[in-house]
C-alpha cells in the first residue's frame, strides 16, 4: 500500500482547524470538524461487529449511552469529574456485550438486528422512566470547569484534537485486528458461518470479541460526546437514532473497511448540519428523510459504499489504460 | 481405528435421513461413500463432521466422542470437510481462504501465511493467490475448499462430491491431487457419483440406499451386488445382471 495518502489525509486532518481559522465562521466550521470525528469515532466502532464481523447491530446505542451518562451521573450524584465515569461507561458497555451477546448470538441475520433493537429500545425506556439516571429530562455536567479535569473548553479546537487522537487510536486499533487471526476469522463469520465454523473457528467466541471491542469503542464515543455537550438525555443518549447514525456513516463510506466511517461522517455530518441550519428547528425532521435517501441510494446502488464504488472505478480506469496500451 | 461411527441416525421430523448406519475407517485408509440421489450420504456425511448431531448413535475419532461436539471442534481434533457446494469466502483473495484454514494451527500472521502458500503450491493455486475467490470457475472453487481444509492440518479428511461437475480432464487433476493428498498421510473419506473417480482411488466403499448401508467391500465386487444395481436402476435391472 503507498503511504503518502495516509501521511496527507493526517497532515489534512491536523491542520484542519487550523486553516479555518481565519474565516468569518472559524468557530462554526471547527465545531462542525469535531462533530465529524465524534460520528467517526461511533461509526469506526460500530464497523468493528457490524462491518467487518458482519454482525449488523441496531442497537450500538446502548452501548453510547452507557458511555454517555455515566460521567455525568458521577457529577451529578457524587460532584467527581466527568472523566471518572469513562472507564466505567467502556466497563458497563463490556458487561452489556456479554450478556447480550450471548443470547443474541445464537440469531442470524435480521433476527439479530431485531434483537439488538429491542434490547436497546428496552433500555432507553427503563431509563427514561428512572430518576437517579435523570428520567426523561436526563443528565448535565460541570457549567463551567472547576479544574483542567472537568474537561470543559470554550473552544471547540481542544474537542478536536482530543477526537481525532482517540479516532487515531481506533483506526489503528482497527488495522491490527485486520492483520491479526481475529481480522481474518471475522471475515471467514461474515462471508459463510457453517464454512467458518468447518475450518475450527469458534463462531460465537469470535462475534463475542468482535462485539466487546466494538461495545467499548463506542462507549468511548458516548463518553467524548457526553464531555462535549455537557448533557445527555434518552433520545440523545440511548436513542434509536444514536445506533442508525453509526450504521449510515459506516455503510455510506464502506462498511468493513479502514477509512470508509470516516469518509461517511465526512458527508453525513456537514449535510445534518445545513439542513438543520437552513431549516431551523422546522428541519430537524429532515434528518430522517436524509437517512432515508441514503439508505436507499445505498442499498440500490453501491452496498460495498463509496470506498468500494471508488476502488471500481479506479480498476476500470486501468483496464481501459491497459487495453489503450495494447492498442 | 481412526474413526468410527456406530448406529448413527438422523431424523428430521419422521423422515429418517440416516438410519443407523456404521463406519470403521482405520488410518491410511481412503474409504468411498456411494449412492443414489438423496439417499443419505450427505446427511450421514455432516454428521461426522459435526455439522448436525446425529439423532442417536455414536462417533469416535482416534477414540475420542465428537458425537455431540461441534464442528470448529471436530476441525480442532483433525477433521476436515469440503462441502457439495463449495462455500469458499467470494470476497477475500484466494490466499486469504487458505489462511483462515491455516491460522488453526498457526496463530501468528506470518506462519500462517508461510502454510498458506505451501499449502496454495501443493494444489496448484498459486498463481492466482492474489485474485478474489469470486473469480474462480467450479474446479477452481472446489481446489479452493480442498487447499483451505489441507491447511488446518487434518489427519481425516472428508471430501463431499469434490469432483463433480469437472470435466475428464479436471478429473484425472483433481485425482492427482487427492494421491497426493493421501501421500501426506491423510485418511480419506469420499463422496462421489463418478464411478472412475471410486475405482481408481478407492480400495473399500459402502453403498447407501434410503439411509441404510446397503453393502460394503471391494468397489468391483459393489458394483456387480445385485442389491446395488437395484438401488441404482430398479428390480428389472437388477434380475438382468443375475441371470
Amino acid at each position: 500500500m503507498k503511504r503518502w495518502p495516509l501521511f496527507a489525509l493526517a497532515a489534512a486532518l491536523l491542520a484542519y482547524p487550523w486553516l479555518v481559522a481565519g474565516t468569518d465562521s472559524a468557530a462554526f466550521l471547527q465545531d462542525t470538524g469535531a462533530l465529524v470525528l465524534l460520528a467517526a469515532i461511533g461509526a469506526s466502532a460500530w464497523n468493528i461487529v457490524g462491518g467487518y464481523a458482519g454482525q449488523i447491530s441496531v442497537g450500538h446505542a446502548m452501548f453510547f449511552g452507557a458511555g454517555a451518562y455515566l460521567p455525568l451521573l458521577v457529577y451529578q450524584h457524587w460532584q467527581l469529574p466527568p472523566l471518572v465515569g469513562v472507564p466505567l461507561g467502556v466497563a458497563a458497555s463490556l458487561v452489556i456485550a456479554v450478556f447480550i451477546g450471548f443470547p443474541t448470538f445464537r440469531l442470524v441475520g435480521h433476527y439479530f438486528s431485531m434483537a439488538t433493537i429491542a434490547v436497546a429500545e428496552l433500555l432507553r425506556i427503563v431509563v427514561g422512566n428512572w430518576d437517579f439516571l435523570g428520567a426523561a429530562i436526563g443528565l448535565q455536567g460541570p457549567a463551567t470547569a472547576r479544574g483542567w479535569y472537568d474537561v470543559i473548553f470554550r473552544s471547540a479546537v481542544p474537542y478536536y484534537y482530543i477526537f481525532l487522537a482517540v479516532l487515531a487510536l481506533l483506526i489503528l486499533a482497527t488495522w491490527r485486528m485486520q492483520q491479526s487471526r481475529l481480522g481474518y476469522y471475522l471475515g471467514a463469520i461474515r462471508a459463510g458461518e457453517r464454512a467458518a465454523r468447518s475450518l475450527g473457528v469458534p463462531v460465537r467466541r469470535y462475534k463475542l470479541y468482535a462485539l466487546m471491542l466494538s461495545a467499548g469503542f463506542t462507549s468511548l464515543a458516548g463518553s467524548l460526546y457526553a464531555l462535549k455537550t455537557g448533557f445527555v438525555d434518552p433520545d440523545s443518549g440511548l436513542g434509536i437514532l444514536v445506533s442508525v447514525q453509526m450504521i449510515i456513516t459506516a455503510a455510506l463510506g464502506g462498511a468493513g473497511t479502514l477509512f470508509g466511517p470516516l469518509l461517511g461522517a465526512a458527508i453525513l455530518v456537514p449535510l445534518q448540519t445545513a439542513t438543520n441550519t437552513w431549516l431551523g428547528g422546522s428541519g430537524s425532521g429532515l434528518t430522517y428523510i436524509v437517512y432515508g435517501g441514503v439508505i436507499v441510494l445505498i442499498a440500490r446502488f453501491e452496498p460495498g459504499g463509496l470506498l468500494e464504488l471508488w476502488h471500481r472505478l479506479l480498476a476500470a480506469r486501468r483496464r481501459r489504460a491497459e487495453v489503450r496500451h495494447a492498442a | 481405528m481412526l474413526l468410527s461411527a456406530e448406529k448413527v441416525a438422523k431424523h428430521f421430523g419422521s423422515f429418517q435421513a440416516v438410519a443407523g448406519a456404521d463406519l470403521a475407517v482405520e488410518e491410511g485408509e481412503i474409504v468411498g461413500l456411494i449412492g443414489p440421489n438423496g439417499a443419505g450420504k450427505s446427511t450421514f456425511f455432516n454428521c461426522i463432521a459435526g455439522d448436525t448431531p446425529p439423532t442417536s448413535g455414536r462417533i469416535l475419532f482416534d477414540g475420542i466422542d465428537v458425537t455431540a461436539a461441534p464442528a470448529e471442534t471436530h476441525a480442532r481434533l483433525g477433521i476436515g470437510r469440503t462441502f457439495q457446494v463449495p462455500a469458499t469466502f467470494e470476497d477475500m483473495t484466494i490466499l486469504d481462504n487458505v489462511m483462515v484454514g491455516a491460522f488453526l494451527r498457526h496463530p501468528q500472521r506470518g506462519a500462517a501465511r508461510e502454510r498458506a502458500l505451501e499449502v496454495l503450491e501443493l494444489t496448484g493455486l498459486k498463481e492466482q493467490s492474489g485474485q478474489r475467490a469470486r473469480s474462480l470457475g467450479t474446479p477452481g472453487r472446489k481446489r479452493l475448499e480442498i487447499a483451505r481444509v489441507l491447511a488446518t492440518g487434518p489427519r481425516l479428511m472428508l471430501l463431499d462430491e469434490a469432483l463433480a461437475g469437472l470435466t475428464p480432464g479436471e478429473i484425472q487433476r483433481a485425482i492427482e491431487l487427492v494421491r497426493r493428498i493421501h501421500a501426506q498421510g491423510i485418511t480419506l473419506v469420499i463422496v462421489e457419483h463418478i464411478m472412475e473417480v471410486i475405482l481408481t482411488l478407492t480400495r473399500r466403499v459402502l453403498v447407501f440406499n434410503q439411509g441404510h448401508v446397503i453393502a460394503s467391500g471391494k468397489p468391483q465386487e459393489v458394483v456387480n451386488d445385485p442389491a446395488v444395481i437395484e438401488a441404482y436402476l430398479g428390480r428389472g435391472h437388477a434380475r438382468a445382471a443375475r441371470s
